[in-house]
């Protein structure tokens, strides 16, 4: 599914990735070990299914409000492998699903 | 460009390298969770913590986990950090410390144990004549199978902080006859200069050319073991799928950088 981003439509939804400090991702932890976090952007404003042409048909015709109803997003649709790291008072801490591995407008 | 290293701890900047090298993450990450994890009456599953550490060493390769294993150190907030690497409160202590002899009669009932502490008292052999203070004069090996050790009941650490004296979770105290015995194996870990010369070149970057991809080298019967576990990098991946048929959660709107 994943491949699609690359030959269809929504060419702008990529993974992109920063290297960061433990610390800049705010979750509390002390720690000077670091990590690459990977995430999910560009548009997906290209409808990708019928589903989403409706929606957007409807949404010009006023039939429905706009704001009830979402565009597909540009979201994981798998994470990264777990990440541990030790923090500065030598406890190990686990960090799950916080990575994105692959993207698409879902 | 490589991010400039902090003065001083390498084992923290080992640690940043594995964190940033796919196969390093995730194997670590596989041993921090068993390691780590209290079971209803027990501080971790030990067996499980055993296992995932074993193929930590088996699978990563030498120089991000050695980098980790065997850093070198300055200060304490380093050796305190490389004395964590194996998460020795799981994996390393334990309520009784028993006998040294009891412990290896105990490691030899186990096929991994056994051939992984006869490749130990091979490779790591001292020799006060040779220049490596090795009789094998081949400190990859010796740290191979010091490093194969670590998963066993016979698994090592260092006792320290200020040295790198190592030993596996066991005492002499109650040995009776066998005291000679007990001490002659204790000290095999204790004070190996052979052991501690291994050590100390890789921290240093010295000898730095035996630590790419170590062929499997075959003098003796002994060594085909642990040579044998440096082939097959695992390429087995867990693959923590979403389901997309769910609600869309909530939608950023992020934008890709130009």
């Amino acid at each position: 599914k994943g491949r699609r981003n690359q030959k269809g439509k929504n060419r702008g939804c990529v993974l992109t990735e920063i290297h960061l400090n433990g610390t800049d991702l705010d979750l509390g932890y002390e720690t000077k070990e670091e990590l690459i976090f990977r995430y999910c952007s560009g548009s997906c404003d290209a409808a990708e299914t019928t589903y989403d042409k409706i929606l957007k048909n409807l949404t010009r015709k006023k039939k429905i409000v706009t704001g009830k109803v979402r565009q597909a997003c540009c979201r994981p649709t798998a994470f990264d492998d777990d990440l541990s790291f030790l923090d500065d008072n030598l406890v190990y801490h686990i960090l799950k699903k916080h990575s994105a591995k692959r993207c698409g407008c879902v | 460009v490589e991010p400039v290293l902090s003065k001083g701890n390498n084992c923290l900047d080992a640690a940043k390298a594995c964190n940033l090298n796919d196969t390093c993450k995730r194997f670590r990450s596989a041993y921090i969770t068993p390691c780590t994890s209290s079971t209803s009456n027990e501080i971790c599953n030990k067996r499980k913590c055993h296992k995932a550490l074993r193929l930590f060493f088996d699978k990563v390769p030498p120089k991000h986990s050695y980098g980790m294993l065997f850093c070198s150190c300055r200060d304490v907030a380093c050796t305190e950090r490389r004395r964590q690497t194996i998460v020795p409160v799981c994996s390393y202590e334990d309520r009784e410390k028993p006998n040294c002899l009891n412990l290896q009669e105990s490691c030899k009932k186990n096929y991994i144990c056994r051939s992984r502490l006869a490749d130990f008292f091979t490779n790591c052999q001292p020799e006060s004549r040779s220049v490596s203070s090795c009789l094998k004069e081949n400190y990859a090996d010796c740290l191979l199978a010091y490093s194969g050790l670590i998963g066993t009941v016979m698994t090592p650490n260092y006792i320290d902080s200020n040295s790198l004296s190592v030993a596996p979770w066991c005492d002499c105290s109650n040995s009776g006859n066998d005291i000679d015995e007990c001490l002659k194996f204790l000290n095999f870990f204790q004070d190996n200069t052979c052991l501690k010369n291994a050590i100390q070149a890789f921290g240093n970057g010295t000898d730095v050319n035996v630590w790419q991809p170590i062929l499997p080298v075959q003098t003796t019967t002994a060594t085909t073991t642990t040579a044998s576990r440096l082939k097959n990098i695992g390429s087995e991946t867990t693959n923590n799928e979403i389901p997309t048929h769910n609600d869309s959660p909530a939608c950023a709107n992020l934008q890709v950088r130009e």
